[in-house]
C-alpha cells in the first residue's frame, strides 16, 4: 500500500486512565491511512522543533474515514507525554500507512487475537474488521494487562460481538495472571474439539516470546506484531533490525513487519 | 559583500541555487546524506527526487554486510545515536539493482563506499567509479561502527593520505573523502587527503557517543557506542567546516551535521561549504530537503544574496573592540 507524509490536526484526544489515551487525527483531505488494515502503523511527530527528533510509531486503532484515524497511546516517555497532551486543533506530522498488516481470517480457522497492554490496537482493529464483515465468530480476543486499568476500550470490543478472554496480573479483572493462562486453556479446548486455530499477537516482548513458544511447541500458526526502535518507519534508517531465520540474519520491523510469522523470528 | 551593507531583498525566483562542486554542476547545494537515504527508492512515494541537488547512497562495501544486532538506534537530546553496522547490499548488487534507479533521477549521484582493509577500499573505488551514472564517490574513512581495523584510516593523516592516493589512482570519478570528527586534527586530515588527490571533503560524519538506560543498567545500543547525529552536532560540524575552509580555501567542502532548515544550510555555506547534506531530518520528514531548499531560496532572497554561490564562505569577522586607553 502506498504511504504518504502529511499534516493532520488533532480532532480528539481522550484520556482513558492509567496513562492510556486515544488520539484522533484528521487531515484536510483524504489520505491513504484511511485504507489502513490491522497491523499497519503510522509515524507521528508533533511540532517539536529540534527536540524529540524522531517520530513515534503507533499501530492504527481505527480509520473511520479517509481523512480520519485513531491511535491508542500510553504515556511512557517525553514523546508519548506530548502526544497524550495534544489539544484539539494542534498539528501532527504523519507518515503512513506503513508495514505489512495481519492476514485476514480464513474460513474454518478461528483467529485467537492475543493483546497485551498497549499492544491492543491492531487486534482491536482486526476484531472490528472481522465483525464488520460478519466474521465475529471467527475471532476471539484475549486481552491481558497488569490491572483493570490496563484493559481499555472493552466496551467497543464487546460491541464487536467477539468472545473476550481477559486476564490481569493482580486479578482485578478476569483470570489472575498472564494472558497465556486463558490462551493455554483455550488451545486445550480447541485440541479436544479438533478446531483449527491461529494466533495473532501484539504486546510486550516477554508476552510475544511466550506466545511464540506455545505456537512452536503446539505447531500452531502464529503472527506476531513486533516493536523496535525506529527513526523513519519506511526502510531507510535500518534501525529496526529483527533477528530472523533464513538467508539474512536481520529483517526490518518497519518494512518486512511489523507482523512476522512466529517461525521466522530468531529468538532464544 | 560587506556584512554591514544594507541588502536589498530579491524575488525568491531570482535566486540561483546552482553550485559547482569540484567542477561538477549541481542544481542546488542540498544533497541527501549517506545512510539517511538508503538507495533512494523509498523516497519516491513521498517527494520528487529530481528536485534534489544530489544524493549520497548508503555506504557500499565489496561484499554485502548484515549490520549489528538491535537496538541499533536511540534518540538523544536534539539528536540520535545509531549503530547500524554499515549494513549494505555490496558492490555487485548495488551496481545491478540499485544504481539504475538512481541514474534516471537527473541529480548528482555520489556513491559512499568503504572497505574493511586497504585492498578492499581500492577494489571498491575501482568498481563503483565505473558504474554508469555515478558522478562521484564519497569515501567513508570515518565510520565509528566498524571494529575490524580501519580506525587509523580516519584518524591518522599519513594513513588517510596513502589510502586516498591509492583510491584516487584507480577511480574513474572524483573522490570526496568523508572526514571523522573523532580525528584529533580535522584540518590535518583534510590537508592530507587533499594532497593525495581528493576532489573535496565531506565534513562531518557522526560523533562517537553513548547513552545508558539507568533502570536496566544497560547501554541503549547493542554495540554500546554509536554515532551521534542531528542538530546536537551542528555547532561542531560548522566549526570544522570553517576551520578547513580557512586553512584550505580551494578545497570544496560538503557540510553535514544537523541541518533542519534553510538557515542551517546557509550557515554551512557561509562557513565555507559548497554543498550541504541533509541527513537525520529525512527520517521524520521524507520531504525535508524540498522544504529546506525553499527556505534557503527565500532566505537568500530576503538577505539580497543573488545565488547560493555568492553565499559560500562570506562569513565576516566580528568588528574589533576599540583598544583600552588610559583616561
Amino acid at each position: 500500500m502506498p504511504a504518504a507524509h502529511f499534516t493532520a490536526a488533532t480532532a480528539a484526544n481522550r484520556a482513558l486512565g492509567g496513562g492510556y489515551f486515544v488520539l484522533e487525527l484528521e487531515a484536510a483531505e483524504d489520505t491513504p491511512v484511511g485504507a489502513a488494515q490491522p497491523g499497519h502503523f503510522v509515524m507521528l511527530r508533533g511540532e517539536w522543533g529540534r527536540d524529540l527528533l524522531n517520530p513515534r510509531a503507533f499501530s492504527v486503532l481505527a480509520a473511520p474515514s479517509a481523512r480520519r484515524f485513531a491511535i491508542l497511546g500510553k504515556i511512557h516517555g517525553r514523546g508519548t507525554a506530548r502526544l497524550g497532551a495534544l489539544r484539539v486543533g494542534e498539528r501532527v506530522a504523519v507518515t503512513g500507512p506503513l508495514g505489512r498488516p495481519f492476514l485476514s481470517p480464513r474460513p474454518g480457522t478461528t483467529q485467537l487475537l492475543i493483546a497485551g497492554g498497549v499492544g491492543l490496537p491492531p487486534l482491536h482493529m482486526q476484531a472490528r474488521v472481522a465483525a464488520a464483515a460478519g466474521l465475529h465468530t471467527a475471532v476471539e480476543l484475549l486481552y491481558g494487562g497488569r490491572s483493570a486499568q490496563d484493559l481499555v476500550l472493552l466496551d467497543q470490543a464487546r460491541d464487536f460481538g467477539v468472545r473476550l478472554h481477559l486476564a490481569t496480573e493482580d486479578g482485578s479483572v478476569g483470570h489472575r495472571g498472564f494472558i497465556t493462562g486463558p490462551l493455554l486453556a483455550r488451545l486445550d479446548r480447541a485440541r479436544e474439539a479438533a478446531e483449527s486455530v491461529e494466533l495473532l499477537a501484539c504486546g510486550p516482548t516477554p508476552m510475544l516470546a511466550a506466545v511464540r513458544r506455545i505456537a512452536l511447541d503446539r505447531d500452531i500458526p502464529a503472527q506476531l506484531c513486533l516493536e523496535e526502535n525506529m527513526a523513519c518507519g519506511f526502510g531507510v534508517c535500518l534501525g529496526c533490525a529483527v533477528p530472523v531465520h533464513g538467508p539474512r540474519p536481520y529483517a526490518y520491523c518497519c518494512t518486512d513487519g511489523p507482523v512476522f510469522d512466529a517461525r521466522e523470528v530468531r529468538w532464544p | 559583500m560587506s556584512a554591514r551593507e544594507p541588502a536589498l531583498s530579491l524575488a525568491p525566483d531570482a535566486v540561483d541555487l546552482a553550485v559547482d562542486f569540484a567542477g561538477q554542476p549541481l542544481k542546488s547545494p542540498l544533497l541527501a546524506a549517506s545512510g539517511c537515504f538508503a538507495y533512494g527508492q523509498q523516497f519516491a512515494e513521498f517527494c520528487d527526487l529530481g528536485r534534489l541537488g544530489g544524493l549520497v547512497t548508503k555506504g557500499i562495501s565489496p561484499l554485502p554486510r548484515h549490520g549489528n544486532p538491535a537496538p541499533r538506534i536511540c534518540e538523544t537530546a536534539a539528536g540520535m545515536l545509531n549503530s547500524i553496522g554499515l549494513e549494505n547490499v555490496g558492490v555487485d548488487a548495488f551496481l545491478a539493482d540499485k544504481l539504475p534507479f538512481l541514474r534516471g533521477l537527473g541529480v548528482a549521484v555520489w556513491v559512499n563506499f568503504f572497505g574493511t582493509d586497504f585492498e578492499t577500499y581500492v577494489d571498491c573505488a575501482r568498481r563503483l567509479s565505473r558504474g554508469d551514472g555515478v558522478d562521484a564517490l564519497e569515501m567513508n574513512i570515518s565510520c565509528p561502527n566498524i571494529t575490524k581495523g580501519g580506525i587509523e584510516f580516519g584518524t591518522v593523516p599519513e594513513v588517510a593520505h596513502r589510502l586516498t592516493r591509492a583510491c584516487v589512482e584507480v577511480s574513474a570519478r572524483p573522490i570526496v573523502v568523508k572526514l571523522s570528527p573523532n580525528a584529533g586534527d580535522v584540518v590535518a586530515m583534510a590537508q592530507a587527503v587533499a594532497e593525495a588527490g581528493a576532489a573535496g571533503v565531506s565534513v562531518i560524519n557522526t560523533i562517537t557517543g553513548m547513552a545508558i538506560d539507568v533502570r536496566s543498567r544497560r547501554p541503549r545500543l547493542a554495540t554500546t557506542y554509536g554515532g551521534l547525529s542531528g542538530p546536537a552536532i551542528k555547532p561542531i560540524a560548522l566549526r570544522m567546516v570553517h576551520q578547513i575552509a580557512r586553512a584550505l580555501p580551494h578545497l570544496p567542502i560538503s557540510g553535514i551535521g544537523g541541518v533542519m532548515s534553510g538557515e542551517d544550510a546557509l550557515e554551512f555555506l557561509m562557513a565555507g561549504a559548497t554543498t550541504v547534506q541533509v541527513g537525520t531530518a529525512l527520517f521524520a520528514e521524507p520531504g525535508a530537503i524540498h522544504r529546506i531548499t525553499q527556505e534557503l531560496r527565500d532566505l537568500l532572497a530576503e538577505l539580497g544574496i543573488p545565488s547560493a554561490r555568492a553565499a559560500i564562505g562570506v562569513l565576516q569577522p566580528l568588528p574589533a573592540e576599540a583598544p583600552i586607553r588610559p583616561r
